[in-house]
């Protein structure tokens, strides 16, 4: 437990040094701010609330109740972005002009240092459009919706976090779970370079797939038609084979 | 789209001001419009885990949760009106009208301009940018869901398959929230969610930042700009670890945990600011101060079920510092009625 609790405040401060700035923050305002107000919000309670986050007696407890991944949201109790703008502008206060400005230009650039820019994350992308889901996935999803019913479709991994943001109206048998180390065969067919039509079309009957969308350079071994397979259409380098054994009208 | 954008404008801007009036004098000092704003949206985001919770455990509809709720909103704005209509009558009998001190912004227009410079930058990435965000695949595909199927967590959110009512989630329903004002905009839920939120939150999250920094530097323009600068570049610059909150308001913007950490908590901690800075003046703190701490803890329940346990802790500790500080016993009574709630949610997560 007790090392849990400290990976995950490692986890959560990162680098590390703006945790190291805040705890100075915090020395800084104990040893000069004389309004009582602040010292209880700005200086005791964020102490108070490590100690609650380093009590093993709680952490036993939150982790026991609520999960031991979830434990860093005890974090957010700490007002740590508040604690050290604050105390910047206090410090800020003992110099004048040209000096106040140089102290502020170092004190960003320490912050600038210290943290890591939040767009620079790679998952970051421009957004194709305004659901901020790939084009692909709202081509598709069009193509395939069939008025008055779902469809049930099985999508590649690339697809899985986008289509039921997109579409209610297609269903899949399996969904983010297989990215967290869920199985599905037909998922783990779709992912494969070679696919079998004969094994396609029976992973398909069995799971209710109207249709099975992968990339179009996947090699196809077998012929669609002979297992009831049609494709249906060639979308954005993905294609899209119809389960002709489940009809779409009632 | 027009007509969507003026009805989420209305939804998520006038409505919360109106709303929000009720309460704007809890803090005399600070700026009347974001006080009203985010205490108002606290006040309707209560509101709606008020109609919402029962409505999931009872396996009801979105349109019969989004009647009910328009129905209260219709209820707490025409408490509104009617407040301005009383307090405008005794102010002109009275004949005393006090000028309220605003912030001047004259000697500090370069540090207000870089603050804007900056916060447009965030609502235009927040447009412009998608982030490959797994939760999304949960949260948003509850939204879209639950708007076109108009069931109550009935639907499995990452494949579509029917389920029984998933209530742990639905103790929480922000998501619903979402879809409510999907379906009055007519914008698809991903929009609403990944757009209009999104610029909507972080504006509100540095309106709360604004709250707190009048708080600390008693209305000093400057000392508030730089404040919120470098507030600003504290969050542009917290991509350092994916599980600070600053993380969370960039890139998760419109999940309900972002939403707790990011509004619902600094909301409480000014809030709280209040409530001890009239204990350190010996004086007793408003009935309208302990309704909308009681609201926003209620909003993070609404944000998320560990809402219940962050805001209780947060509510709890303070309470008790100032208490200890100011040998102001009588005030653990208030603080822990505002727990109540939340601890009610805890109780019946735990329950279900």
């Amino acid at each position: 437990m007790w090392t849990e609790v400290f990976t995950v405040f490692q986890k959560y401060m990162g680098t590390g040094l703006i945790m190291i700035w805040f705890a100075a923050a915090l020395v800084f305002l104990f040893l000069t701010e004389k309004n009582r107000t602040r010292r209880i919000l700005l200086v005791y309670y964020p102490v108070v609330m490590l100690l609650l986050y380093f009590n093993p007696l709680f952490a036993d407890a939150f982790c026991r109740l609520v999960g031991s991944e979830i434990y860093f949201r005890v974090c957010w109790l700490l007002p740590v972005s508040v604690v050290l703008a604050y105390s910047t502008v206090l410090l800020a206060e003992h110099f004048k002009g040209k000096m106040k400005g140089l102290f502020l230009a170092a004190v960003l650039t320490v912050i600038i240092l210290s943290g890591r820019p939040v767009y620079s994350n790679p998952l970051y992308s421009v957004a194709q459009n305004e659901y901020h889901v790939p084009d692909s996935v709202v081509h598709i999803c069009d193509a395939i919706r069939y008025e008055g019913r779902e469809v049930k479709a099985a999508f590649p991994y690339e697809m899985l976090l986008y289509v039921r943001q997109y579409s209610p109206f297609v269903c899949m048998p399996y969904g983010r779970d297989m990215m967290l180390g869920d199985f599905n065969d037909l998922f783990s067919l779709i992912q494969r370079d070679r696919i079998d039509v004969k094994e396609l079309a029976e992973l398909m009957n069995q799971q209710g797939c109207h249709y099975a969308v992968f990339a179009e350079k996947k090699e196809i071994l077998g012929e669609p038609q002979d297992f009831d397979l049609k494709l249906f259409d060639t979308i954005d380098g993905y294609v899209i084979y119809q389960n002709l054994n489940l009809p779409l009208e009632y | 789209m027009v007509a969507g954008i003026l009805i989420l404008g209305l939804i998520l801007l006038v409505m919360p001001v109106i709303a929000g009036s009720l309460f704007c004098h809890v803090d005399q000092d600070a700026p009347r419009l974001l006080l009203a704003w985010v205490g108002g949206q606290m006040l309707l985001w209560a509101g709606f885990l008020a109609v919402c919770v029962p409505m999931v455990l009872r396996k009801g509809r979105l349109s019969e949760v989004i009647g009910l709720y328009l129905a209260l909103c219709g209820l707490l704005l025409a408490a509104a009106a009617g407040k301005y209509v009383v307090q405008r009558r005794r102010k002109t009998s009275e004949n005393a009208r006090v000028q309220r001190k605003g912030l001047s912004y004259k000697q500090s227009a370069p540090v207000w301009c870089l603050f804007a410079v900056l916060l447009l930058i965030q609502l235009a990435a927040a447009g412009m940018l998608a982030y490959e965000e797994g939760d999304d695949a949960f949260y948003v595909a509850v939204a879209t869901g639950t708007e076109s199927s108009d069931t109550l967590y009935d639907i499995l959110p990452y494949t579509g398959a029917t389920t029984g009512t998933d209530a742990r989630h639905g103790l929480a329903p922000f998501p619903v929230w979402t879809a409510f004002l999907a379906r009055l905009s007519g914008i698809h839920p991903a929009t609403v969610n990944q757009i209009v939120l999104p610029v909507v939150l972080i504006a509100m999250a540095y309106a709360i930042l604004g709250l707190l920094g009048c708080r600390l530097f008693e209305k000093d323009p400057k000392k508030t700009g730089l404040f919120l600068v470098i507030a600003e570049v504290l969050i542009l610059f917290g991509g350092q670890s994916l599980y600070t909150a600053e993380n969370f308001l960039l890139v998760r913007t419109a999940q309900g945990k972002a939403v707790l950490a990011n509004m619902v908590l600094p909301f409480l901690l000014y809030l709280c600011f209040v409530m001890t800075d009239a204990c350190r003046r010996g004086e007793r703190p408003s009935v309208s101060l302990w309704l909308l701490m009681a609201s926003a803890a209620a909003a993070g329940c609404l944000c998320s079920t560990q809402g219940a346990l962050l805001t209780s802790i947060m509510i709890g500790g303070i309470g008790l510092l100032t208490a200890a500080s100011f040998r102001r016993l009588r005030i653990l009574l208030p603080t822990g009625i505002c727990c109540l709630l939340p601890m009610g949610m805890a109780v019946l997560y735990l329950l279900l």
